[in-house]
């Protein structure tokens, strides 16, 4: 697995929000941290194609987010910061099943793939549940569990842990600790990528430290708390 | 409506076909039009009423929901007493609940996946001489349902903040943040269904999963 981002700048509502940005990321668990509005859910969402550059190129697996961005998506499961908004469909199992159904998989496979999927995140019970009356938690994990079942390679998470109680904190953690997968953490919870093998620190639009965690978050905390 | 209607069981009104049972409820409700004997209306309204209770689902569980329908009832049958006379109004009256009841007996028996893939189904010929997106369709009828409970929430929320502040609560006060919300929530909810391979892929129907081309992620 690897993304290659070859100079890549974005500006959204005429601000430059992300400059310059060169970054080949191979590793299986790195960490973005950053201050609110540094740009690291927009280096995020440039991973997905959900944000398209306006200079520059993302490639994922040779992929190139521009062109080949059904394909990207396909490569790259994205978890949103509030579940509230990654929840399509009104029932659980349903919600789990659509993309499935995008991908091309028959209304019974996807049932069923949905319902192991929840099974096996501890979501058992809640198929029928409409996803409202979920806990927080709970919304969460049924994010998550909606993206990995769709069997991406990578997984970006946007502030997973933000809003979550202890308890589904480590729930969380222990979700993405035992991921198959690549995955790609944006989080202001440093605790939860100090075990990562990569740790980039986005400023006012820049990679200003890159390195194993210790040292990032080391620099991340002397100079921007 | 909420969404959350449907109640998992095994009686025979859930095992009856999606299709069947709108259908069904399209035909009566057809019927119920053509009827205007307030006798013959009371006694469709009982029936709609054998109906739910058929469905075997708890009435502890349909409170709510019930008493929400009293209310519109109550409200239309009064209107109607003043504006056209009782006879009307006991004929209108027992129309809705008859036809309210078999909705929601529809809805608490069927999922919202089966609606759905009928509804495409229905739509499938307008699809064939390009007039609707029987796809587009469905999915825009999930996201309706699926907003139904947010917006409540969305009201409470805006209410709660305003009374928290002492603040009175008016249509206005009500409205203009509510819609900022909702345009907010829509703008995220199409970058979720992006973000999710949406639209599907072309599929043929012997396909149980993505071709292997595709998916080699093994």
């Amino acid at each position: 697995m690897s993304i290659v981002l070859n100079h890549v700048s974005v500006t959204l509502q005429e601000r430059p929000v992300l400059r310059g940005i060169d970054l080949v990321l191979g590793e299986r668990r790195i960490g973005i941290v950053g201050l609110n509005g540094s740009g690291k859910s927009t280096l995020a969402r440039l991973l997905n194609g959900l944000v398209l550059p306006d200079e520059g190129t993302v490639r994922v697996e040779g992929l190139d987010t521009r062109a080949e961005t059904r394909a990207v998506r396909r490569a790259v499961g994205f978890v949103f910061q509030n579940p509230e908004n990654q929840i399509v469909f009104p029932i659980v199992g349903e919600d789990v099943a659509f993309g499935l159904r995008n991908i091309g998989f028959s209304k019974r496979d996807a049932q069923a793939r949905a319902l192991a999927a929840l099974a096996e995140h501890g979501l058992d019970g809640l198929a029928d549940r409409p996803a409202h009356t979920l806990s927080g938690g709970e919304k969460q994990m049924l994010a998550l569990v909606s993206v990995l079942v769709m069997e991406p390679r990578i997984v970006v998470l946007d502030e997973p842990t933000t809003a979550l109680d202890l308890r589904n904190r480590n729930r969380i953690r222990d979700a993405i600790a035992g991921l198959a997968q690549t995955a790609i953490v944006v989080t202001h919870d440093l605790e939860l990528v100090s075990g990562f093998e990569r740790v980039l620190v986005v400023d006012e639009g820049r990679i200003v430290a890159d390195d194993a965690p210790e040292p990032a978050l080391r620099w991340y905390r002397e100079n921007r708390a | 409506m909420s969404p959350s209607l449907y109640v998992p069981g095994d009686g025979p009104l859930h095992r009856l076909p999606a299709g069947a049972k709108l259908a069904a409820l399209a035909g009566l409700g057809i019927a119920l039009f053509l009827v205007s004997s307030p006798i013959v209306l009371g006694a469709a309204a009982l029936a709609a009423a054998g109906v739910v209770a058929a469905t075997g689902v708890r009435l502890a569980r349909m409170r709510g929901a019930l008493a929400g329908i009293a209310i519109v009832v109550a409200i239309v049958v009064a209107a109607n007493a003043w504006l056209v006379g009782w006879r009307e109004a006991a004929a209108s009256g027992a129309r809705i609940v008859a036809l309210v009841l078999l909705g929601y007996a529809l809805t608490l028996t069927t999922r919202m996946s089966d609606l759905l893939a009928t509804l495409e189904r229905l739509l499938a010929p307008l699809e064939r001489i390009g007039l609707a997106d029987a796809g587009k369709v469905a999915l825009a009828v999930a996201l309706v349902l699926r907003f139904v409970p947010e917006l409540m929430k969305q009201a409470d929320d805006i209410r709660e903040a305003r009374a928290a502040r002492g603040l009175r609560v008016g249509p206005v006060a009500l409205v203009v943040p509510m819609i900022v919300r909702v345009l907010r929530s829509a703008d995220a909810i199409a970058e979720a269904i992006d973000a999710r391979a949406y639209p599907p892929a072309e599929t043929d129907s012997s396909r149980h999963g993505p071709g292997s081309a595709d998916h080699d992620n093994a």
